[in-house]
């Protein structure tokens, strides 16, 4: 597959970058380039600050010091509509109204594109049917979201955001309550979205499917980071030791190339 | 920032093909599109929604004219339609004109508001029971009302106070469920406990003043089209029409703030924003609602749960609930007019009645989407 060139897509960076939650400061000082075009994965360990770092990516939060820039301009000083049409943000556990349709979900994506006096353009139509069967969703399209399987709803809301028409997705672990078939449905939706030409930043629990899926790392502990790059060279056992503390031995994927962890104990004796 | 240039041909493949396809409208719409300086305009119209408004505003104005119609004097229905334009006998004209439309008015205008005022914290709090009514904004504008009636040395008059007491009341409302916004029940629970506080203040007021004028105060208590403060229907009228433009220039976001804050943001509604400007257009309805009727407050329960039931899920029925909270509304002072005539019910006292066990009802069902 032949990689669109990504000179037009729109740079997403933080400069010391310091969130708190309350009282509470998650992350400090974080200097981070998502590389465009390519798809990110934020791990580490529970609490280690990486949905927070999300939430300041998609402007959910205010950050209390440094600055998040989208093409190099503060991201708070844009208008939430304007922003809507730069970054999609598909948040953790998202809910459906009761009885919302598919297309019906979908069609929420153009909002930023639509106005009181311009509510369903051709346009509108072309990117809703694209979505649906981007998504692969074409014969669920009059389906209640409430009535899908796990994987197929989290595809109707990534479908929405595909429709969002936004050059950034974010996702906060978009896989985290999916079993093994409807997470690579998922993850094999998002590299798609990713080679046609749109930068992918999701939050992932689980190092060994961003091993597989993600082009580019960022690794997180205690909110600083720890590694970042591309997986076949940040993934090392001492990295996921520092982690998660746990050993493991990398192994090669055969087929990918991309690491693999196999052996996976803890560091200390359990005291049991 | 620098301008954006256009990415979509980036992005996919298929919008480097020509847009020249006919437009469809989505399954259950009306598309009325037109062409203007701005370019190609469109607005979209939910079929079920225009067969619902149109149904709900035909059986309000089958109850107007029977509520024009029925009373101590009967006039039939085409004497009042001749009533209303001056051609029918003098008595009929001033019993329709003078004395019942004003009162039709008051009935559909507050009715109207507290549903208007309903539907929009019900969909801010994401919960059918956060109407105004229940989480003390009703009951806070009633005692500043009655507090002005009784003389407490404040002469501002009753619409005035009303809408300072609503609006006292929902900062109480919201200083006491610190934090957790209107989401959840620590947001209905504060509301309740400062509702509750708000009647004990009312009824204290009345207690300590000389029985003929809490007499006269007494309407306010439980909600009565009786005794309407001259001036404040206007103002009412006012402030519906506003607030309902208002309402409806909302009405996207408003469907939007059914999903998590989080999808809201994400698809460019600036939520906070929303919420701070809902809140208030909910809170000055109710106030100036108040200032007219007092406390009657179940038709903002009953008028968005009877639009609901009618309507799909697609979006927040605005218009339905409002129609519906003006006909529960001429409905119930309708009967409380007739039911034990010449005795006059007051209006808050049929709502409560019917409103109650509805309300009962809403709590034992299994539960939908909201709550």
């Amino acid at each position: 597959m032949s990689q669109p060139s990504n000179s037009a897509l729109p740079s997403l960076s933080t400069q010391s970058l310091g969130m708190s939650y309350g009282a509470r400061q998650v992350i400090n000082g974080l200097d981070i380039a998502l590389p465009s075009g390519k798809v990110t994965a934020i791990v580490g360990p529970n609490g280690c600050g990486k949905s927070t770092l999300l939430a300041g990516l998609a402007r959910l939060h205010k950050p209390d010091s440094g600055l998040v820039l989208l093409d190099g301009g503060d991201i708070q000083r844009l208008p939430t509509r304007q922003l809507a049409t730069q970054l999609a943000l598909l948040p953790q556990e998202a809910v459906a109204p009761e009885g919302l349709t598919v297309t019906e979900l979908i069609r929420f994506g153009r909002q930023p594109h639509q106005g009181w006096l311009r509510q369903w353009s051709a346009e509108d139509q072309r990117v809703v049917q694209h979505a649906l069967a981007a998504a692969g969703l074409e014969p669920l399209a009059d389906r209640p979201i409430d009535a899908l399987s796990g994987g197929q709803r989290q595809r109707a809301w990534i479908a929405m955001t595909i429709a969002q028409q936004t050059p950034l997705l974010l996702l906060d672990e978009p896989t985290s309550a999916l079993d093994l078939g409807h997470q690579i449905e998922v993850f094999e939706l998002v590299k798609h979205l990713a080679h046609h030409g749109r930068t992918v930043v999701m939050v992932l629990h689980d190092l060994a499917s961003a091993c597989r899926y993600a082009d580019h790392l960022i690794a997180m502990r205690e909110g600083q980071i720890v590694a970042q790059g591309p997986p076949a060279q940040v993934v090392t056992p001492d990295l996921v030791r520092t982690l998660y503390q746990v050993e493991c031995t990398l192994l090669i994927d055969p087929d990918t190339g991309s690491p693999l962890l196999a052996n996976v104990r803890r560091c200390s004796e359990p005291a049991y | 920032m620098k301008p954006t240039p256009v990415r979509s041909s980036a992005l996919d493949a298929a919008s480097t093909r020509p847009a020249r396809i006919s437009i469809s409208p989505p399954q259950g719409y009306w598309r009325l599109a037109w062409r203007s300086r701005h370019g190609d305009q469109s607005v979209l119209l939910e079929r079920r929604a225009v067969t619902v408004n149109a149904s709900l505003l035909g059986a309000f104005l089958l109850a107007s004219v029977l509520y024009l119609s029925l009373g101590s004097v009967n006039v039939a229905p085409m004497g009042v339609l001749h009533a209303l334009f001056g051609k029918a006998d003098m008595m009929a004209n001033f019993v329709v004109q003078e004395l019942r439309l004003p009162r039709l008015a008051a009935a559909a205008c507050t009715g109207a508001a507290f549903a208007l005022a309903g539907i929009l914290m019900q969909t801010l709090a994401r919960n059918r029971l956060a109407t105004p009514g229940i989480i003390g904004i009703d009951n806070g504008a009633t005692a500043f009302a009655v507090a002005s009636i009784v003389g407490i040395g404040v002469s501002i008059a009753p619409p005035a106070m009303a809408l300072a007491g609503a609006t006292t009341a929902a900062v109480l409302t919201f200083g006491l469920a610190a934090g957790s916004g209107t989401q959840g029940y620590r947001f209905i629970v504060a509301g309740i406990g400062v509702g509750a506080v708000f009647g004990a203040v009312t009824q204290l007021l009345l207690a300590r003043v000389a029985i003929d004028t809490a007499n006269a105060a007494y309407p306010w208590t439980v909600g009565s089209l009786n005794a309407r403060p001259s001036g404040a229907l206007q103002l009412l009228m006012f402030g519906l029409v506003l607030g309902l433009i208002t309402a409806l220039m909302l009405a996207r976001s408003l469907t939007l703030l059914r999903f998590k804050d989080a999808t809201a943001s994400g698809l460019g509604v600036n939520v906070k924003r929303r919420r701070l400007e809902v809140l208030l257009l909910s809170v000055a309805l109710t106030g100036l609602a108040v200032a007219v009727a007092g406390p009657v407050g179940m038709v903002g329960l009953i008028g968005p749960e009877i639009a609901r039931s009618l309507s799909s899920s697609r979006g927040v029925p605005i218009t339905a609930a409002t129609l519906a909270g003006a006909l529960v509304m001429v409905l119930a002072d309708l009967a409380g007019r007739t039911l034990l005539a010449p005795i006059e019910i007051p209006v808050g006292i049929v709502t409560a009645v019917v409103g109650g066990p509805w309300l009962l009802w809403i709590l034992m069902r299994p539960q939908r989407s909201f709550t």
